[in-house]
Order: C-alpha cells, then sequence, then structure tokens
C-alpha cells in the first residue's frame, strides 16, 4: 500500500499541480496581507488613535448606527446584533480579536477562505486524480497489475487526504510567514473567546470560554481540514464517474458557488440546509457567527458534511471495483 | 504441445444494454506459440481482450492465466499476464524509467534489477530517463512492452501492436515477438484486422467476426487447406472440360485454371489431360492469403 | 534530488494529515463539551491605559444622530468641523472619539455609559461634547408626537431625571474634562405650528440649561437662535436634521466657547 501511495503522491508533484496551488497561495496571501494592512492603517489614520478598544468601540457605534436603520433587512439586522454582542462580549472582556500579528492574519484568513477559495484549490488537485487516468488511457495500465481495483483507489484516496493536508499547511505556513513581514510573528497566546451559540437573533454565551490563539488556530485549521476533505471526496467522487476533469471541475465549482450563494438567501428555505454547499462555514461556529439558516449548529454541520463525505466515498469506490472499462 | 496451457478462454459472453457483443468465445494458447486473433473491426476483439485482461467484467465464461482464474483470483492471475491495450499509453509526464518503477512498485515480487533487464531488452536504454512526452510513437511502444514484461509474464497480450509504427518499425515488432516467444517460451496473443501481420508473426490464429470464433486453427493447416493449383494448358475450353470431370474447376485470369491442391490425385489428372491431347504448359501451386481465406470463412463479409 | 522531494512533501503531509487530525478532535472536545464560565483572562492583551495619552486633546462625542452627522453630506457633522476648527486654532492633534448613535435617548445614552470601554473613553477625555434629547422630544424626526403639554411634562420629567445620571455619570468618570452638552433647535418653525413648538422647545432648552448649571464645568449650548430665522437653509431635506451648513454653524459656536490653554494647564 505505501508503495501504491507513493507511486500516486510522485505523479501528483509530476504535474506540478500542488506546485502550482502553493504558488497561488503565495500570491494571494500578501495580496490580503496588504488589504488587511491597509485597513488597519485606514483605521488609525481615521481615529487618530491606535487603541483597539477605541476602534472596536468605533464599529460597536457604527454597528448601532447600521442597526438604527429602518430599509435594514431583517436578515442583516440579525447578523449585525450577534455581532454586536460578541464585539461587546470581547470589550467586556478585554480581549481584541483582531490584534495585529501573524497569527491572527492567519486565522482571519482561513475563517474567510474556508467556504471557497480553500475548497476550490482542493478541487484543482483533485479533480483530475482519476479522471486523467481515464481519459490518458493509464488506468488500463494500472488495473491490469496484481493489485486489486478498491486498493488502487485507495492509495489515490490517501494520496489526496494528504494533498489536502499539504494545502492547508501551505496556507498556515505561508499566511504565517508572508504576513508576519508586516505584522509581526507574535500574538500566539492572546486569549480568544470561543463558544458562542446562536438561537434566534440571541447570542448564548454560556459556554463561551477563552482559548489561547494558538489552540483556537489550530482547531479552526482542524475544521478546515474537514472542509476541504468533504469537498476532496465528493470531487474525486466525481472524478471516479466523470472522464472529464473539466466536467467535473464545472460541477464541483458550481456547486461550491451556489453554496457561497444559497448562504446567503436560503433562510427562508429551511431544507436547504441538507446540502453539503452551504454547510461549509464551519469556523463561524468556533467564532459565534449567526447560521444561514435557523437550527444549524456545529454538530448538525458536520454531519451533514460527514453524510454527504461518506456517501461520496462509497460511491466512488463501488462504481469503480464494478465498472468496466472501455 | 503437451504442456499445460498459458491462458484459457472458455465461452465468453458479454451482454451490454441487452445486447449480446461477444456470444460464447474459446480458445487456448500454449507456452511458446503466438496466437493470432484475427478480425475485422467491430468483431468484438478489444471486447475479449480487456475481458481477459479484466478490464471489463464478462457476464458468462470463464478466463485461465497460467491456471488462475481472473475472476476469482484476480491478482494471482495478473501476475502471469503484461499487456498493452489499444495504444500504450503511459505517464507524459514521467520519465520512461519512473513509469516502470512506477508499475514495477505495483508488484512486490518484481525485483529492481528486472527494470535495466526489460530496458536492455527493448533496447531503450538511452532514452530512459527522458520524459516520455518526448518519445516517438515507436519508443512509446517499445516501452510499452517493457512495462508488460516486467513482472516476467507467461502471457502477453498485445492489442494492435503495429498500430501507427512505420514498416520498419513494423517488422522489427514482429521479430521482437517472435523472439520473446521462442526465447522466453511466452504465449503471445495478438490481435489485428491486418491479415499479412497476423500471417507472419503467428503460428495459430483465430478468426472472430460478429462476436464468435468461426476458426480456430494453426496458420499451415489453415493455409494448406486452401492451397491451389494453377494450370496453363492449351487448349483451354478442353482441358477445363476434362477437368471439371474430376474436380471443381474455376477459371483465372489471363487464361488459367484453378483447381484444389489434391496431392495423390495430382498425377491422375495431369496425365488424363495429357492422353486427352492437352498441352499442360504450367502447373504449379499457390497458397492463397490469408484476405481470400477470411473471405471464404466469414462468406464475403468485409474486413474494414 | 527529485526523490528527496517526493520524500520529503510526503512525510510533510503525513505529519500535517495528524497535526490536523488532532486539530480536529481538539475543537470536537472543545465544543461539544461543556466549559466552565469564562474567568477574566490572566492574560490581558494589553493593560487597558486609563491615562490620558500624551499630547493629544482628545474629544469624546457621545449622543444622538446629530453627533453622528446626519444630514450632513460629508457625514463629518459637528463633531468634524469643530475638530477641524480646533486643530487650525491649536495646531495640535486632536483625537476624536464619536460614539454617538442614531435615535439615541436620554435613556439609551445611559445605559451606554455603563459599557466599560465608553467609561474608559470618557476618563481619557479632555472634553465631552453631546447631544441629548431629541429624540426624547421629537419622534424620529417627524414631528411633535402631540402638543399636548400633560404627555411633553411628563417627557421632560423623565429626560432630566435620566440627563442628571448622565452628568452624574460622566463627572464620575472624568472631574476635569469641560463637557458641553449642545442644545436643542426647533426644526419646525417655519410650519403652521411653530408659536407653540417652539415655546416648548424654548422651554426644554432652558430645563437642560438649569440642570447643567448645577454641575461644574458643564455647559449647555444654545442652537434654537443660530437656527431660529433661515432654518430651511440650513436644514437637510429630511427637514429634521441640520445640512452641512447648519452642522458648521454649531461647530463655531462649541468652538469658540472651547478653550484650550485651560485645558491644558488643567492636564
Amino acid at each position: 500500500m505505501i508503495n501504491l501511495v507513493r507511486n500516486e503522491m510522485l505523479k501528483l508533484l509530476r504535474k506540478k499541480r500542488l506546485y502550482v496551488i502553493v504558488l497561488i497561495i503565495a500570491f494571494l496571501v500578501p495580496l490580503f496581507t496588504y488589504a488587511q494592512f491597509k485597513e488597519i492603517q485606514d483605521q488609525r489614520e481615521k481615529l487618530g488613535n491606535q487603541d483597539w478598544r477605541t476602534v472596536l468601540q468605533q464599529e460597536i457605534t457604527d454597528t448601532q448606527n447600521r442597526l438604527s436603520s429602518s430599509r435594514i433587512q431583517d436578515e442583516w439586522r440579525k447578523y449585525l446584533k450577534i455581532r454586536l454582542s460578541q464585539q461587546q462580549y470581547y470589550l467586556e472582556n478585554d480581549i481584541d480579536p483582531r490584534a495585529p500579528g501573524a497569527p491572527t492574519f492567519m486565522r482571519i484568513f482561513v475563517e474567510n477562505s474556508i467556504d471557497l477559495l480553500l475548497p476550490l484549490l482542493v478541487m484543482v488537485i483533485v479533480a483530475d486524480l482519476v479522471s486523467s487516468e481515464a481519459s490518458g488511457g493509464t488506468i488500463k495500465l494500472l488495473l491490469t497489475r496484481p493489485v486489486k481495483r478498491w486498493r488502487i483507489l485507495l492509495s489515490k484516496y490517501l494520496a489526496m487526504l494528504l494533498s489536502v493536508s499539504f494545502i492547508v499547511l501551505s496556507v498556515a505556513v505561508l499566511s504565517y510567514g508572508i504576513s508576519g513581514v508586516v505584522f509581526g510573528y507574535g500574538g500566539w497566546n492572546m486569549p480568544l473567546l470561543t463558544g458562542f451559540s446562536v438561537s434566534g437573533d440571541e447570542l448564548i454565551t454560556d459556554n463561551v470560554h477563552i482559548v489561547p490563539q494558538w489552540q483556537y488556530i489550530l482547531m479552526e485549521f482542524g475544521l478546515v481540514w474537514y472542509v476541504c476533505v468533504i469537498v476532496g471526496t465528493l470531487t474525486f467522487m466525481l472524478s471516479v464517474l466523470l472522464r472529464s476533469t473539466a466536467a467535473v471541475m464545472g460541477i464541483m465549482l458550481a456547486s461550491l458557488i451556489a453554496g457561497a450563494i444559497l448562504a446567503n438567501m436560503v433562510s427562508s428555505w429551511e431544507s436547504a440546509k441538507y446540502f453539503f454547499m452551504v454547510n461549509l462555514n464551519l469556523t463561524n461556529y468556533v467564532s459565534g457567527m449567526a447560521t444561514p439558516i435557523e437550527g444549524m449548529s456545529l454538530g448538525f454541520s458536520m454531519s451533514v458534511l460527514a453524510v454527504w463525505g461518506i456517501a461520496g466515498f462509497i460511491i466512488a469506490f463501488v462504481t469503480f471495483s464494478k465498472r468496466d472499462i472501455y | 504441445m503437451s504442456q499445460s496451457p498459458a491462458l484459457e478462454v472458455e465461452n465468453l459472453t458479454k451482454r451490454i444494454k441487452g445486447k449480446q457483443i461477444i456470444k460464447g468465445v474459446s480458445f487456448t494458447l500454449f507456452p511458446g506459440e503466438v496466437f493470432g486473433f484475427l478480425g475485422p473491426n467491430g468483431a468484438g476483439k478489444t471486447t475479449t481482450i480487456r475481458m481477459i485482461v479484466g478490464l471489463i467484467s464478462p457476464t458468462s465464461g470463464t478466463i485461465k492465466i497460467g491456471g488462475r482464474n481472473v475472476r476469482t483470483d484476480f491478482t494471482e492471475a495478473m501476475r502471469h499476464l503484461g499487456c498493452i491495450v489499444e495504444n500504450p499509453e503511459l505517464y507524459p509526464f514521467l520519465t520512461g524509467w519512473e513509469n516502470l518503477e512506477h508499475f514495477a512498485k505495483m508488484d512486490p515480487s518484481i525485483p529492481k534489477s528486472r527494470l535495466q533487464e526489460v530496458i536492455t531488452l527493448v533496447g531503450l536504454s538511452n532514452r530512459i530517463h527522458d520524459r516520455v512526452s518526448t518519445y516517438s510513437l515507436g519508443m512509446r511502444q517499445r516501452l510499452g512492452i517493457a512495462q508488460a514484461l516486467l513482472g516476467r509474464p507467461k502471457v502477453l497480450i498485445l492489442d494492435e501492436p503495429t498500430n501507427g509504427l512505420d514498416p520498419a518499425g513494423i517488422r522489427e515488432m514482429r521479430e521482437f515477438i517472435r523472439q520473446l516467444a521462442r526465447e522466453e517460451n511466452l504465449s503471445v496473443l495478438v490481435s489485428s484486422h491486418l491479415l499479412s501481420e497476423i500471417q507472419l508473426m503467428c503460428d495459430r490464429v483465430a478468426i472472430i467476426s460478429k462476436g464468435s470464433v468461426i476458426r480456430t486453427d494453426s496458420v499451415q493447416n489453415l493455409l494448406a487447406e486452401q492451397e491451389r493449383v494453377i494450370w496453363k494448358a492449351e487448349p483451354l475450353p478442353l482441358a477445363k472440360q476434362l477437368l471439371s470431370e474430376e474436380t471443381e474447376v474455376t477459371e483465372g485470369a489471363d487464361g488459367t485454371l484453378i483447381t484444389l491442391y489434391n496431392e495423390p490425385l495430382l498425377p491422375d489428372w495431369n496425365e488424363k489431360l495429357v492422353k486427352g491431347g492437352v498441352k499442360v504448359k504450367e502447373m504449379r501451386t499457390q497458397l492463397p492469403s490469408l484476405e481470400d481465406l477470411f473471405l471464404e470463412v466469414t462468406g464475403g463479409e468485409s474486413i474494414d | 534530488m527529485k526523490k528527496y522531494t517526493l520524500t520529503a512533501v510526503s512525510i510533510v503531509s503525513i505529519a500535517a494529515s495528524l497535526l490536523w487530525l488532532f486539530g480536529l478532535g481538539w475543537t470536537l472536545q472543545d465544543q461539544f463539551t461543556a466549559n466552565e464560565k469564562v474567568e477574566k483572562p490572566r492574560e490581558k492583551t494589553e493593560s487597558a491605559s486609563t491615562e490620558k495619552q500624551d499630547d493629544k486633546l482628545t474629544i469624546v462625542a457621545l449622543g444622538d444622530s446629530l453627533t453622528r452627522g446626519t444630514g450632513d453630506a460629508d457625514g463629518k457633522g459637528y463633531t468634524g468641523y469643530l475638530t477641524d476648527r480646533l486643530k487650525e486654532k491649536t495646531e495640535q492633534e486632536i483625537n476624536l472619539l464619536n460614539s454617538a448613535v442614531k435615535g439615541e435617548t436620554s435613556r439609551g445614552l445611559l445605559k451606554q455609559l455603563q459599557q466599560r470601554e465608553i467609561q474608559r473613553q470618557a476618563k481619557q477625555a479632555d472634553v465631552i461634547v453631546m447631544t441629548i434629547g431629541g429624540n426624547d422630544l421629537f419622534q424620529q424626526g417627524a414631528a411633535l408626537e402631540s402638543l399636548d403639554m400633560n404627555t411633553i411634562n411628563s417627557k421632560r420629567q423623565l429626560y432630566l431625571s435620566n440627563v442628571k445620571k448622565i452628568y452624574t455619570q460622566l463627572r464620575d468618570l472624568n472631574k476635569d474634562a469641560a463637557i458641553y452638552h449642545v442644545g436643542l433647535y426647533n426644526p419646525f418653525s417655519n410650519l403652521p405650528d411653530a408659536k407653540t413648538t417652539s415655546s416648548i422647545v424654548r422651554d426644554w432648552n432652558f430645563q437642560s440649561a438649569e440642570t447643567a448649571a448645577e454641575y461644574e464645568d458643564i455647559v449647555y449650548v444654545p442652537t434654537f437662535d443660530l437656527f431660529q430665522l433661515q432654518v430651511e437653509s440650513y436644514l437637510y431635506t429630511d427637514q429634521f436634521h441640520p445640512n452641512t451648513e447648519g452642522y458648521k454653524l454649531i461647530a463655531e459656536r462649541v468652538a469658540s466657547l472651547i478653550n484650550f490653554e485651560q485645558e491644558e494647564d488643567e492636564s
């Protein structure tokens, strides 16, 4: 098995896709770093004060002002209210949720890329894992070896897991390394609050507790990895089912983007919460943001994703071991 | 040929969407022989081969490679098999060496030294560390054979091995295949729609048409059966009349008569003609091409 | 070399997988098991400085939409123009902290003053400016809810008691800062009921000023006169909030009241 996985890793590396992904991340991170830097600078300029409390207070005031506008949508109002009570909670506990520093940037970066950017990157890697063998004809050589088909597919799946881990790691390392140049490398021990839960438009703080930022980041990366694995598994399934890599990418791209759109507008369509793509934003539960649909929670979303993932996995393996190859 | 068969195919059928594609194909390959699988495109050659190598599961029938059943004992059966199905599609982004190493790793029984052996055998030593995307078709074909030979198979299956090769390449390939059978005692199954190729390469041949084998025999036998005698004689009408009293006669081009080759009776026929006042100018035997043969057995179905 | 890359990437990936798996497990453990309530953070991000910030002048602005600047084309409001003005005058860095919320009533402001951060800001302030009461008296800028004196009287009583508490609270937080409470003008002075409304607003202002006078260094800044004559040219299209010109007028007036030499001497 190790040999098989090694083979798959070799092919992955030789196809240069991993490098491309790393390059994309290496290109995007400075972009976001600059944006973040600009934002902080802008705020400083506007307020002429460097104290984060003032900035946060300013944001709270801004939010309150927006809330007092009558033209605001219910959706948005709910979101703002939750945001507001959270910000106030941070302020009350004297915790700066955005103290600048590479770890903070890392955290904000993954929180924002968990539902679209990272799944897209994973998809680029995984989409052609099986379909390229089919379209390139190499599958005929691969499957006429003295190795059972499920073992071959499993080796590909494991290679997929490894490359997902690699991508997530590159995001971590690159975002830390690059943003640290601007924001400094400290801040791992900064305390952060987690355990918020949302019921209706109330923020429940019963289970709120403090974790140091390094643990918080590790937890978020764990969730990011989980999301990427599920997206990877589904892409993998499509890659087994379809010969054309472009078709795999097209379908995944459409569903991921549909998920991003749906998450913003499905609050009244309750059964939409069973789609995998509206459940990708797992880090929101840790940081205590409003859920797109009532009744969603970390446990719920993870279970929905798990069901999709397991189904995809089974479909992939059953079809692959039974299928006739022409 | 008293050895145990290297490949046994028995009553193989395949149904796709209610349509019977392969209708009970059976044949056997013995060690050291080159077996031709001959038929027009769409006759079911490739489907049959894909079933043998395990890419397609048969609807019914058994396939045994080296005595192991492909369906129940896939791994062991595959140990004894090397194949190229259609084109040798290798990973273009890997080097030749990496490609071979990749496939060698999939079978733990292949020692590392085997790589160098097959590379020497197919004569690719110079370019083995170049990327496959830079290879010519002939080189890819050779690399394909190298990967097929990695596991010291008992059976080598080559689907259309000379497809796309130039005449020199075709001749080289043909000699190489014969050499493998002779020196390594390999059974080689070669499929082709080109009759001349089979004729030059194979010991035995199975003719397949519309999903069933219509004839399996040694190339020698098939040819002998169809051997003819060409007569040049004067006067032609008289000769024809006399001969038709003894056997079936057809009139050939440029004033010749054609009869079947029947060794014991041939002197009598000749004597009869001479006695009847016919001058026999020329009498020769002719081997028909497989083209003629094919037309004969399939009843005139076109080949391409 | 190439072999080496493959091995390195594989090993790194395996290590990463384990790390992320661990992170995931930790998340599950952390999020799904009850945790003890948050204790006060052991390690503070930065000790909250309640000291005034060195040589900078800090203006803290509190209150309602007027302080926020609703209606001003530039969104600065009188606080913004005030700051600009003062910068010119003193050539000093001025730090404006505007925590005003649209629609804030005296009760709302009192509640806001319980927040830690607002308190901290108030402590730091050299000058506090505020507008409050408009939303107690007028209903969301529409009109006077009713001209019934009884209703207005009870509203005013409530407002005045709140304002007292606000003043007291601010003074408790910051003994030194001068507080400028910007008064009400009558946005309806060109409407039919102008006489009645004006008298109500005047009365309101008078009572507020009386209350302010009970405290040290709280200045109730009149604006009624500013808007009395040409109210239309100083009002925003909603006929309630000032426009840019109106805000500039208010800023002028407040600016003229702020005496720096004195502020600096005190600090």
